[in-house]
């Protein structure tokens, strides 16, 4: 138990998630070079979950017992072992071939590019404030995806400003960010 | 009795009589689909907002208000799950499986029109459930046993064993995944922190909404720009999109009544509610269907059973409240506020006290259902429109709305972040055959199952589960339930190979 209490936190717990990482990034690998490279993702995700489900029992194991009957970490570690042994299950059909070849992939580097497109939007709204930063994101959101009709990619944005406006602040008020900077410029 | 029960509905059909209630009503319905239909926005929330502009309404008019709203806004949710597949509350997910391939089919005509009457006929059926047999079921629903409840969990935990057919083990893990996630966050008895490595806003675990914007919407319009189906002409099958006719409800009524009479009772229980109803009904009308291996690939009987079972769930759910005073989910507590606002204390005595409350409370209630069925077929072809949209277009607009309904969820960045994070996680895992809705009903089970589990054990043991003859019939059930689809997809298998 002493050895679940020092990897639980602490440096055990960078420890542990270094040992599991270097695990996983070998197991890859060898996958990658044996025969079955085309099952790659269908063998790579079981084994990712199997390791998520040691790294969560681990954590689990630790939870302080107050000599409960039922402490804390049994119903999860009762989810983590059902991670574990579909993982298990999942790791043997892609092995044995039970599974189909990975699917091919299309335009990842768009998708990539569309969701850092989001999340630069998401920190670009802290600074200019929801109403512009929405502006620019549905506009450049539209442009990037090949819509090229001006007219309609403005009055869409405009629409959305005024219904999130009315809708969300007005009517529900929610707080949508000022933002930083027009909150500096107006005060 | 009986003529008792009619005289008195009847004198609160009377109490409506009259300009106030009637707008009431159709406002009330109006709100609760737009609350419904934007993602972020669950129907209690919708309640929620309104109550502060009921302070100044009489209690009846302020009452049929809001469950104008809560009845409406459980319909709403079906709106963007059928047209763009972003469920706009958790109870919709499930419509989402058959409803958005039938859009995807050129027929969202068809998905809407059958999740409105479903709706309606659900809603209309948990009402009159709820108006004969409130006093009896809240009794049993207060009677059971936490063991009860576990199993009830577990039953609803084995509907991933149909919903993932050939791929049921991962399925499975999904579930498992959703379940855990439920457990990050100070635990609700030892007050132990889990899995939260120290960031104060994993204390309340993951809000559910941002999770299944994410698992839905997101991974859609991550899968349509990597597949990049966005090809000019592709928007123009839908224009002409078909309409259900009489002949078609008419086929579907057994679904309805079933999942009608299934959603009313499940909303009875404490944390069970709409979300779990609909994806019970689902599976019951897969195992019950000749052709289970339509679902998920546009079976009108699919949405159906998840909308009648989600709108009659609103009838079961008023069970406790009306019958014990007994708030037993999100949207009920906040009427129990609303009817405190107004000195009214829920419970048997407002029987005796006032019933003037509660029988012109049964009277809106089917009434804003035939409101919403309605409203609901003339907003309906509007709502079609959005399937006309350029994808080009309507991609960043769904990021825009999903972005904005994460955010209005507790007013954080650290929801919108979870919600990209489950739409990559999503993306990727739909990719290799993993199933989003497990992971959706494992967060939704997992605190009726854990909290319960630890109950039963603390008062009676672990064996407790299997000495109680309801928890143990309800075991035997889930086994059943369990084994049967995964035994169907064995002999499917072996057919498969035998090449018959």
């Amino acid at each position: 138990m002493e050895i679940i209490k020092f990897l639980g936190k602490g440096p055990g717990f960078w420890v542990l998630l270094t040992v599991l990482t270097v695990i996983f990034l070998s197991i890859v690998l060898i996958i990658l070079k044996s025969s079955k490279k085309q099952f790659a993702g269908r063998l790579i995700i079981p084994v990712f979950f199997m390791e998520f489900a040691i790294f969560f029992g681990i954590l689990a194991l630790g939870f302080p017992d107050r000599g409960d009957e039922v402490g804390p970490g049994v119903v999860p570690l009762l989810w983590i072992i059902g991670i574990f042994g579909f993982g298990i299950i999942l790791l043997i059909r892609g092995v044995i071939g039970h599974e189909k070849e990975d699917p091919t992939w299309g335009r990842i580097g768009k998708v990539s590019i569309f969701i850092a497109l989001t999340i630069l939007y998401l920190l670009i709204m802290q600074i200019i404030g929801y109403y512009l930063a929405t502006t620019i994101y549905l506009i450049s959101g539209m442009y990037y995806l090949a819509y090229r009709d001006w007219k309609v990619m403005i009055s869409i944005s405009a629409g959305w400003i005024l219904f999130s406006y009315f809708a969300f602040y007005r009517l529900l008020y929610v707080p949508l960010p000022k933002g930083l900077l027009i909150e500096w410029i107006f005060g | 009795m009986v003529k008792e029960l009619l005289s008195n509905l009847f004198e609160g059909f009377g109490y409506l009589a009259g300009i106030g209630p009637i707008i009431a009503i159709v406002a009330g319905v109006i709100l609760g689909i737009l609350a419904g239909a934007m993602p972020g926005l669950s129907p209690s929330m919708g309640v929620a907002l309104l109550v502060p502009f009921t302070y100044g309404m009489s209690p009846q008019i302020a009452l049929i208000l809001l469950v104008s709203i809560y009845i409406a806004a459980n319909y709403g949710g079906s709106i963007t799950a059928v047209t763009i597949n972003t469920p706009g509350t958790p109870s919709a997910v499930v419509t989402s499986f058959d409803g958005y391939p039938l859009t995807q089919q050129g027929k969202a005509g068809i998905g809407l029109g059958i999740s409105l009457v479903s709706s309606t006929v659900g809603g209309i059926m948990g009402t009159i459930i709820l108006i004969f047999f409130s006093v009896p079921l809240a009794r049993m629903a207060v009677r059971l046993h936490p063991a009860e409840y576990f199993a009830l969990a577990i039953f609803g935990l084995t509907t991933v064993a149909s919903l993932g057919g050939k791929n049921w083990p991962k399925a499975f893990l999904a579930a498992m995944l959703g379940l855990l996630i439920n457990t990050i966050g100070i635990d609700p008895i030892s007050g132990v922190k889990r899995f939260t490595f120290g960031t104060y806003r994993l204390f309340d675990g993951f809000a559910l909404i941002p999770a299944l914007i994410g698992l839905f919407a997101l991974s859609e319009v991550f899968t349509r720009i990597e597949e990049f189906k966005l090809e000019k002409g592709e928007e123009t099958k839908y224009e002409k999109t078909q309409w259900p006719t009489f002949l078609d409800y008419w086929k579907l009524k057994i679904t309805i009544v079933r999942s009608s009479i299934l959603g009313t009772l499940i909303g009875i229980f404490p944390g069970a509610g709409a979300t779990i109803a609909a994806f019970l009904s689902y599976d019951l009308a897969k195992k019950f269907s000749k052709k289970p291996e339509t679902f998920g690939k546009g079976n009108p009987k699919g949405v159906a059973a998840a909308e009648a079972a989600n709108s009659s769930s609103v009838g079961g759910a008023l069970v406790p409240l009306l019958a014990l005073g007994i708030p037993e989910s999100a949207s009920t507590a906040v009427l129990v506020g609303a009817l405190m606002i107004h000195d009214l204390v829920p419970g048997p005595m407002l029987f005796v006290e006032r019933p003037d409350i509660i029988y012109s409370l049964f009277a809106a209630l089917l009434i804003a259902n035939i409101v919403m069925l309605g409203l609901g077929l003339f907003g309906a072809r509007l709502w079609v429109k959005v399937t006309v949209i350029p994808k080009k277009v309507l991609m960043p607009a769904i990021l825009a709305i999903s972005i904005i309904g994460s955010f209005a969820v507790h007013y954080s960045f650290f929801d919108v972040a979870t919600c990209i994070g489950f739409g990559i996680a999503g993306w990727i895992l739909k990719k290799y055959g993993y199933p989003g809705a497990p992971i959706v009903l494992g967060m939704v089970l997992g605190k009726l199952a854990e909290t319960n589990f630890r109950r039963a054990v603390i008062m009676g043991g672990y064996d407790i589960f299997f000495t109680r003859p309801v928890s143990l019939i309800l075991l035997v059930l889930a086994l059943l339930s369990f084994g049967v689809p995964l035994y169907q997809t064995y002999k499917a298998n072996k057919r498969e190979k035998a090449g018959i």
